[in-house]
């Protein structure tokens, strides 16, 4: 046997069991979803085709569906920044050489392994309005607490809240990113006398731009899809998944709603298409961006 | 020469495997037993009644030696979904919890029993099953369900509450004037160590509520026919007005999202329009808790408008053993079972179950008006018939009355909101509702 061939042995025996599942349970079921797009099948009776009903219904007469996509926008616009900063603030602060610095490390790592409903239960508890540890704390200074998580205007903000809480990801990856800046970089302006904030500007962010856009991309995918966060929430807040009125309805919510609740498969094909070139479409617009902005060492 | 073998072999490996996956993942099913007997499934939502629902099982498996009854019990909150799947995989117990609200939706798995019925009505007792509970057991005047339980709308008040007030307890011919009334001497606010109390709920998030304003109001959701919302019209918006205003004039419901946890468990609200009877059996497990019930209050322009649902036992229509089926269902509902439910703290669906529960009321069981309770029969509405009520209810419509709730806009704005977003939906997915 040639190498040639013995190498596309090796590689069909490889890939091969990985192959077949990808062409099984994912490129399959996509395009499956995406004929089920123009269909109305709600499970107990077969798929009926509809044309481009589903995609009609969703932009002109569905209530929830531009609500959803104003959350998700509203959520990833706000949350996607906020989880950088924190995450690349405690990031360089464990990046210094402090004691015990792994035991710190894996204590603001810790709340990231929590599950999302852990948090639903212990943040439900802080900002009820009713009784809520935070409402009390206000109390004692003689201002009157809002009801936060069943109000439309402050539900989303205490999503955001919780969601900030888990930024071991994102910390973790920058941590490793920090490391891999030469050390000579920073010797060397020092002794030219570039100061904290010149350094982190001129050596440090250029040089960690890769990993930034990385944890952007992925920060971005991952908050339009939020939804074990806002389903919790809802669970933990006895409210309809989405309420209060739709506040926290993410739009990954709102398709596992129509998809598993209301057993709207159609629709939900539509959406979850909808949402999968929305997200290609962001993350080529981020790709493009970042030539301005990311540096690489070649 | 060989190597092209093994890379055929490779290939057909993968592809056995493969294949092998798909055959047993498809053919998981469950064995039946091998001692000659019948096996029926039977599929039912996890419930604080388990062990009388195993217990009965146990005595059906012994007065019928033929027949074994494989319990498959699945979480409450998943139930549905579960069911739907199951019927879409062809793969549904042979019988099935299920109520009113779904029957529509779920018409075609459940097996027609008219004939069951109408056979053994005698052994059922089919006249000792209120009217309203017969009625709710059929769609276009055939049977679907045997029923077991059910909720209706009713007021509830605690006692020591309107005693330390100085309030005398709901009457029957109360109006929402009277309640308003009560509702604002009841209303307490809290202080540094006092909780405050309220002087009624105001039930969020859920149509259990205010559907009895709106219907009260000679509103409705929909048209007769079920194509058409019926929440803009003018009386609709007069009972969305009034359960607003509860909070927003009135003052004895707390504000959207104020609502206190289990307020009426632990005492910091004092009255309920609507609940329901699934409640019953957490309140009488609160020790002190001195509740009672009364008939809901009278509408500007009618006293029905409070819901009556029921939930029982459906055959399936792929059952292989429909006969065997029925033979649980009957066993389920005959009236001991329906008595030991009814024990643990609800009310019956059966007369001479209720007869009994009345005549048998001990001073200390609540609630004490169980009179009233039956009374509120005739009052009760039947769920819409339409098969995706649920889902416009929750999905559609609660939330626009959430935004009116939370001061976005008006009752006004609320019904023209939901009727639209209803109709819209109703053109696009379900033309011939219901």
């Amino acid at each position: 046997m040639n190498t040639r061939r013995a190498d596309r042995l090796c590689f069909w025996l490889f890939a091969g069991p990985a192959l077949a599942g990808f062409l099984a349970f994912s490129l399959w079921p996509m395009l499956y979803s995406l004929w089920l797009s123009f269909c109305q099948y709600e499970v107990i009776a077969p798929p009926r085709f509809i044309g481009v009903q589903n995609y009609v219904y969703l932009f002109l007469h569905d209530p929830s569906f531009w609500a959803s996509v104003r959350v998700t926008l509203a959520f990833t616009v706000v949350q996607v920044p906020l989880a950088l900063i924190a995450a690349l603030a405690f990031a360089l602060l464990l990046h210094q050489p402090v004691k015990a610095r792994g035991f710190w490390r894996a204590l603001y790592f810790l709340p990231a392994i929590l599950p999302q409903a852990a948090y639903a239960v212990i943040f439900g508890y802080i900002f009820q309005g009713d009784g809520g540890l935070l409402n009390q704390l206000l109390a004692l200074g003689g201002i009157e607490g809002k009801a936060w998580t069943m109000s439309a205007g402050w539900a989303l903000p205490v999503l955001i809240m919780m969601s900030l809480w888990a930024f071991g990801y994102p910390m973790v990856i920058f941590l490793a990113g920090l490391q891999a800046v030469p050390r000579e970089l920073f010797e060397a302006a020092h002794i030219d006398g570039a100061g904290a904030w010149a350094r982190f500007r001129h050596i440090t962010l250029p040089l960690i731009s890769p990993v930034i856009l990385f944890n952007l991309v992925m920060g971005v995918i991952a908050a339009l899809k939020v939804f074990d966060l806002a389903y919790a929430f809802s669970i933990t807040q006895n409210i309809p998944p989405g309420g209060p009125a739709r506040a926290t309805l993410f739009y990954g919510l709102n398709l596992y709603q129509q998809a598993f609740g209301f057993f709207h498969m159609g629709l939900a094909s539509a959406m979850a298409w909808l949402l999968f070139l929305f997200i290609m479409v962001v993350t080529a617009i981020n790709f493009r961006i970042s030539r301005r902005w990311v540096h690489y060492e070649n | 020469m060989l190597s092209r073998i093994l890379e055929f072999l490779a290939w057909l490996a993968v592809v056995l495997l493969a294949a092998l996956g798909f055959w047993w993942a498809g053919h998981q099913r469950h064995q039946p037993p091998t001692d000659g007997r019948t096996e029926i499934s039977w599929f039912v939502p996890i419930t604080p009644l388990r062990d009388l629902y195993e217990a009965d099982v146990a005595e059906f498996e012994r007065r019928n030696p033929g027949i074994k009854v494989r319990i498959i019990w699945v979480p409450g909150s998943e139930y549905n979904a579960k069911l739907k799947i199951l019927a879409a995989a062809d793969l549904l117990p042979d019988l099935f919890f299920t109520g009113d609200v779904w029957l529509s939706y779920l018409l075609p798995f459940k097996r027609d029993i008219t004939d069951l019925m109408l056979r053994d009505a005698g052994e059922i007792g089919l006249d000792d099953y209120f009217p309203e509970i017969r009625a709710a057991m059929q769609l276009h005047g055939r049977y679907y369900i045997l029923t077991e339980y059910m909720n209706l709308s009713l007021l509830y008040f605690n006692r020591r509450l309107f005693a330390e007030a100085g309030v005398p307890e709901p009457r029957e011919d109360w109006t929402w004037d009277d309640y308003v009334r009560a509702g604002q001497a009841l209303t307490r606010p809290g202080g540094p160590g006092r909780p405050g109390v309220w002087g009624s709920s105001r039930v969020e998030g859920w149509w259990g509520e205010w559907i009895i304003y709106v219907r009260q109001s000679g509103g409705d959701l929909f048209t007769a026919d079920g194509r058409r919302s019926l929440l803009d019209t003018p009386e609709a918006i007069n009972g969305l007005r009034f359960y607003l205003e509860k909070s927003d004039k009135h003052g004895i419901s707390a504000p959207a999202g104020f609502e206190p946890l289990n307020g009426f468990v632990n005492e910091r609200v004092a009255m309920i329009v609507g609940g329901h009877v699934n409640y019953w059996l957490n309140y009488n497990q609160m020790p002190g808790l001195d509740w009672d019930v009364q008939l809901l209050p009278v509408g500007p322009v009618r006293r029905k408008g409070g819901e009556l649902a029921m939930a029982g036992y459906s055959v399936s229509i792929t059952s292989p053993h429909p006969e065997e089926a029925w033979a649980l269902a009957k066993f389920l509902t005959r009236p001991e079972a329906i008595a030991r439910i009814v024990a643990r703290g609800s009310l019956s669906v059966r007369r001479s179950v209720a007869e009994a529960q009345m005549r048998d009321a001990r001073p200390e069981d609540r609630p004490r008006n169980l009179a009233a309770a039956y009374r509120q029969f005739q009052y009760g509405e039947h769920i819409p018939r339409h098969s995706h009520y649920i889902e416009i209810m929750l999905q559609i419509v609660q939330p626009e009355i959430d935004r009116m709730l939370l001061g976005e806009f008006g009752p006004e704005e609320a019904g023209r909101r939901a009727a639209a977003a209803v109709n819209a939906f109703l053109a696009t997915f379900d033309p011939n509702a219901p």
